[in-house]
């Protein structure tokens, strides 16, 4: 463990990304301190620029909402999705993936083209028709990010399972008989953590960035203020109104960023091997 | 910057020429969006099939900006003083795109075969209105009423009821013609082609039966999905004409002001659209009349023109639009006061029930709107959630009732008997149609006004009636009317008489030139 | 003749999966809340049951759910994609006019982000440390945490609007009636921001991928070897690394060339490109079920040519995947 942080420490670019999350998340666990009020309450006039008035530091919107509280209230919602619909596509991905490599075989093949078929489906479109079926709200959208975004976990997870699978500590588990879960669960999957973080890690990024293109398509759930909410939302006002869709979209920007920079160094920190090599 | 542009267009100089050419003859480029379905206008009225379509068809008649009947396909008209038969002459050398003579058997065919079987807004009129329609000879028609119908006279634009080539649809399936793709009308302009997802290009119909019309020899539409780039193309040139609703409202006046560009809220005085929250009138809290009013005080329908549609259009007093006729100013007010609202939501028994408020899918500012509203409500106490959905799915919540709040906007087509009944008569509360009675409103004395209104041929007798029905929608508030709106069409200054009628770039292009 | 039993096999398993994808599809579009015939009638302003049935009738919703999917597998089995009575055209005919403006869009901004992304990866790679190294990785990282839509509008603001170099919508000047040479570099020149917008967060990918791939080689056995017997570092860089890192790269590609005709709606939205992922879009929201169905339909067909396509280059890249499996 030391020596992970320490191997983790010494990459600067891991331990900035990792600072800008722990800010964000702070921000987000903070938002209802920082700013009592619902971020889609006018509390001034309309269009106000940055710094123009005290206490407005980002300005406000076409309907003089306080863009900064909804950057910090934003933040809540668009982790909440970005980690939400990660699990949801590891809790496909990984127990799909460690059965086909665990098991091989036709079970193998069977599941593998079941996975190819959810990759043949263009994606983004096929989250596209899933929303505007279920209605646009937080459920659909992260059913639908977490179903398009589970089949490379899967692809990755099998790869593992299936190497790990010929090592020798397996192979003694399978020779004194122990049950096939209890060998997954206890010899197996243990061991395929760290790669599954790292996707993880990056797959919380793509989802928060999917998340505003559906939203851009009018296809967000119009409850919740998210970052992707108010970069599509304040699209049209970037001639003259330009902050209004800038912050949010530096603010996902930054968080992506931090997500793959982190998700790097923890690669090549659980890595030392493999050290700054595969993604 | 500008040296740039040039030694660019310099390098592409044989684009550059072609381009030029192009422009030597009169054409004008105006964005359609969203791209319409159909072409053949009396399968199709969505709005952007109206658009276009106006150009190609023609009605019987045509309004000026004050309503009143202007000659179009009809060259003149007598009515019967009481008021049951109509005649129309109509004009003289007339010929469809495709040269076959126009007569009156075109009209006996479109008004009393096609659109009655296929046009949703004919199809009450004739069958509730009309005795019958006869050529008297190729150029009269007579239509005898079963009763007094004064909107006749209003109902006749081409939307409501184009001319329909009777040699093309006679005895065939009218749905699926393959004619309705290469629409054949009288209009001053013919389809040339369509380029599915990027143009719709018309030219000049040069045997038009208008000496010295149209003016303007091409006419591409071209479909741009997103508003932003919309604005964008307006400003580099690509585009000449922006539609209503074709760009976010707050570059409508940065837009206008460009150099050479001009804007006009005219050329919607047939649609004078309100926009109002339907209510669902059936159950829970919403069937209390108490409650809708505290609603009505509570929204802030100031904040909403003001700043939601920055500064468009006019907070209604109630069901008809100060902009028609039989508006009475004399009604219940409903000033924006969260204290009073607070104390009637309370009166009413409300115990924080989830209200759902359905969006309506067409674009940012109905969405900025909707969260407008409910946080005007949430701040009364009301716990509102909103619900989007796309026009598939709005129009079939809205149609199957299955909503508590509903934005809608519907057009009042110049005369309460056509535009506005249908929204609170007890008649019209059926599955189906999302711009019926969707609320499910039934009050027996608003019906019989209603209905008497229609069939009085009496103007002062029917203003009454208007009067007294406004009062009491106003008192039951059976929607929320929330903006008379206001539709700014910007186009190019050079582009002159583009908006001459009630219906505006609809049927503007006969009249409109080009310095 | 190995390569053809492959290719044979490839393709049939190609139809059973886009057979499966077509009924999936069907069954997913049908649960869809809204009605295709409310849709249409409603925008007329007014909508009666009798008119409501007429058009049922018409688009053959009246019949039992089983029927309606037997009547569009038995056709697909026949190539044909159906009728559009929203439009009154045949889905193919609708599909195959946008399809080339797709291809166009897609297959520059394949081949820009294939291109750019396995140089700069590379490069990167190379100077791993340098400087360079940083500002390669930063800005492409740059481009994959942007928000596509925001870049594309940035984009036409500042080349279409404020420099004045490029055309902001559309897929050549309409109007112009331009042909042979001139139509080709009108069409160029509208093609530019597209194609760079949604290559670019590709390009990312592919830097990021290609990156991590040579160095990962760079640190193997027969690499060592090489160097070992006093090849070159050209040689060395040209015929051992990057020819094995190169083949992640291309499977990845591979997969992502569906994406590329999914992805492609956000961009075919702001720039008024007139391909199938707007028809699409538009499709969906009217309820236009066989054209939905359709590009669906035609963009899996796509990304199964592409793969098959892929693994023939893997094949021919790499001989010992032929070998072994």
């Amino acid at each position: 463990m030391i020596a992970f942080l320490k191997r983790f420490s010494r990459n600067p670019a891991a331990v900035v990304g990792l600072v800008i999350l722990v800010l964000v998340v702070a921000f987000a666990i903070l938002a209802p301190l920082l700013y009592p009020n619902s971020p889609w309450k006018p509390v001034q006039r309309p269009f106000l620029a940055p710094f123009a008035q005290a206490g407005f530091p980002m300005g406000t919107d076409t309907l003089g909402r306080d863009v900064a509280a909804g950057l910090v209230h934003g933040a809540r919602v668009s982790l909440q999705i970005g980690v939400v619909s990660t699990i949801v596509a590891l809790l496909i991905g990984v127990p799909l993936g460690a059965i086909a490599g665990y098991s091989g075989g036709w079970v193998d093949d069977l599941l593998m083209r079941f996975t190819e078929f959810f990759q043949t489906i263009p994606s983004f479109a096929l989250a596209i028709v899933m929303v505007a079926i279920l209605q646009p709200q937080l459920g659909s959208i992260i059913l639908a990010i977490g179903v398009v975004s589970w089949p490379p976990v899967a692809r990755l997870v099998r790869g593992e399972v299936l190497s790990l699978r010929s090592r020798e500590y397996v192979q003694a588990a399978i020779t004194i008989g122990q049950s096939t879960p209890r060998i997954i669960f206890s010899q197996i999957l243990p061991n395929t953590i760290a790669p599954i973080i790292v996707i993880g890690s990056l797959m919380v990024g793509t989802a928060i960035l999917l998340e505003s293109s559906l939203s851009f398509l009018g296809l967000g759930d119009p409850n919740l203020m998210s970052w992707g909410y108010m970069v599509g939302a304040g699209r049209t006002r970037l001639l003259d109104s330009w902050w209004i869709s800038f912050f949010p979209g530096i603010a996902i920007f930054l968080t992506v960023l931090a997500l793959n920079l982190a998700g790097e160094g923890l690669n090549d920190a659980l890595n030392p091997r493999l050290s700054r090599g595969r993604k | 910057m500008k040296l740039s542009r040039y030694a660019f267009a310099a390098a592409l100089c044989a684009a550059a020429m072609g381009f030029t050419a192009a422009k030597a003859e009169s054409v004008v480029h105006v964005v359609i969006e969203p791209e319409p379905p159909l072409l053949m206008q009396g399968l199709a009225q969505n709005a952007p099939t109206n658009t276009i379509a106006g150009n190609i068809y023609e009605g019987l008649l045509r309004y000026n900006q004050k309503l009143e009947p202007q000659p179009s396909l009809a060259k003149s008209w007598e009515i019967s003083d009481d008021g049951l038969t109509y005649v129309f002459h109509l004009q003289e050398g007339v010929k469809w795109h495709d040269g076959q003579p126009f007569t009156a058997d075109d009209v006996v065919f479109s008004l009393d075969v096609f659109l009655r079987e296929v046009h949703p807004r004919w199809r009450p009129i004739t069958d509730n209105q009309i005795a019958s329609v006869e050529a008297v000879d190729p150029l009269t028609v007579r239509i005898v009423l079963k009763q007094p119908f004064g909107p006749l006279m209003t109902a006749l634009e081409v939307a409501s009821a184009p001319m329909i080539p009777k040699h093309i649809y006679e005895g065939t399936d009218f749905r699926t013609n393959p004619a309705n793709n290469t629409p054949i009308g009288t209009g001053p302009y013919k389809l040339q082609e369509w380029k599915k997802g990027s143009y719709i290009h018309l030219v000049r119909n040069t045997d038009y039966w208008l000496a010295g019309h149209p003016k303007i020899d091409e006419i591409y539409w071209q479909v741009i999905p997103d508003a932003a780039a919309r604005a964008v193309a307006f400003e580099t040139g690509t585009i000449d004409v922006l539609p209503a609703g074709s760009v976010d409202v707050y570059d409508v006046a940065r837009l206008s002001a460009l150099e050479g560009a001009c804007m006009t809220t005219g050329g919607w005085e047939m649609a004078s659209p309100i926009a109002w929250i339907a209510v669902n009138l059936r159950e829970g809290p919403l069937s209390d009349k108490t409650f809708r009013q505290g609603l009505m005080h509570a929204i802030d329908r100031n904040f909403g023109q003001e700043v939601v549609w920055n500064g468009l259009g006019r907070v209604p007093t109630g069901p008809i639009a100060s902009t028609t006729r039989f508006y009475d100013p004399a009604v219940n007010i409903y000033d924006f006061d969260p204290d009073k609202a607070r104390e009637l939501i309370a009166q009413s028994g409300y115990k924080g029930e989830t209200i759902r408020l359905l969006k309506l899918p067409y674009g940012e500012i109905w969405d900025r709107w909707a969260e407008a509203v409910r946080q005007n409500l949430l701040d009364v106490g009301v716990n509102v959630e909103l619900v989007s959905s796309d026009t598939a799915g709005w129009t079939q919540k809205t149609s199957d009732w299955d909503f508590d709040m509903t934005f809608n906007f519907l057009y009042q087509l110049g005369d309460p008997a056509i535009g506005v009944s249908r929204s609170y008569v007890s008649s019209n509360i059926a599955k189906g149609n999302p711009f019926g009675n969707v609320g499910g409103y039934s009050n027996p004395a608003v019906d019989a006004l209603f209905a008497a209104a229609s069939a009085e041929a009496d103007e002062a007798v029917r203003q009454a009636k208007y009067s007294e029905v406004q009062k009491i929608l106003t008192d039951e508030l059976p929607v929320l009317w929330l903006l008379e709106m206001e539709q700014p069409t910007i186009y190019r200054c050079d582009i002159k008489d583009l908006v001459t009628t009630a219906i505006g770039v609809n049927d503007g292009f006969r009249d409109a030139w080009r310095e | 003749m190995n390569l053809i039993m492959f290719l044979l096999g490839r393709v049939a398993k190609g139809v059973v999966v886009l057979m499966a994808i077509a009924i999936l599809n069907f069954l997913l579009i049908h649960a869809a809340p809204g009605d295709p015939a409310q849709v249409m009638a409603g925008q007329g302003g007014a909508a009666d049951e009798e008119l409501l049935q007429q058009l049922r009738v018409q688009y053959g919703l009246d019949k039992p759910f089983l029927t309606q999917l037997g009547i569009y597998a038995g056709s697909y089995l026949q190539f044909d994609l159906g009728f559009s009575y929203r439009q009154q055209q045949s889905v193919l005919s609708l599909i195959m006019d946008r399809l080339p403006a797709t291809l166009l869009l897609t297959g520059s901004a394949f081949v820009i982000s294939l291109l750019v992304g396995t140089l700069m990866g590379m490069l990167a790679a190379r100077r791993q440390g340098h400087w360079s190294d940083g500002a390669i990785t930063t800005v492409s990282l740059m481009f994959y945490a942007t928000p596509l839509f925001w870049i594309a509008l940035m984009s036409q603001i500042i080349f279409s609007l404020k420099l004045g170099w490029l055309p902001n919508v559309g897929y050549e000047t309409i109007g112009a009636n331009l042909s042979g040479f001139a139509r080709m570099l009108d069409i160029g020149r509208h093609l530019i921001l597209p194609a760079m917008t949604l290559g670019l967060f590709f390009t990312a990918v592919y830097v990021r991928m290609m990156r991590a791939s040579m160095l990962q080689v760079a640190g193997s056995d027969f690499v060592k070897t090489a160097r070992a017997k006093g090849l070159s570092e050209g040689v060395i860089l040209r015929h051992h690394i990057a020819r094995n890192a190169i083949l992640p790269v291309v499977t990845l590609a591979g997969l992502q060339a569906g994406q590329l005709v999914g992805g492609a709606v956000l961009t075919e939205t702001v720039f008024a490109w007139p391909g199938i992922g707007r028809l699409m879009f538009d499709a969906l929201t009217q309820r236009d079920y066989p054209i939905l169905l359709g590009v669906f339909f035609i963009s899996s067909a796509l990304v199964i040519g592409f793969n098959i396509l892929t693994e023939l280059v893997y094949r021919i890249v790499d001989p010992r995947i032929g070998a072994q499996g």
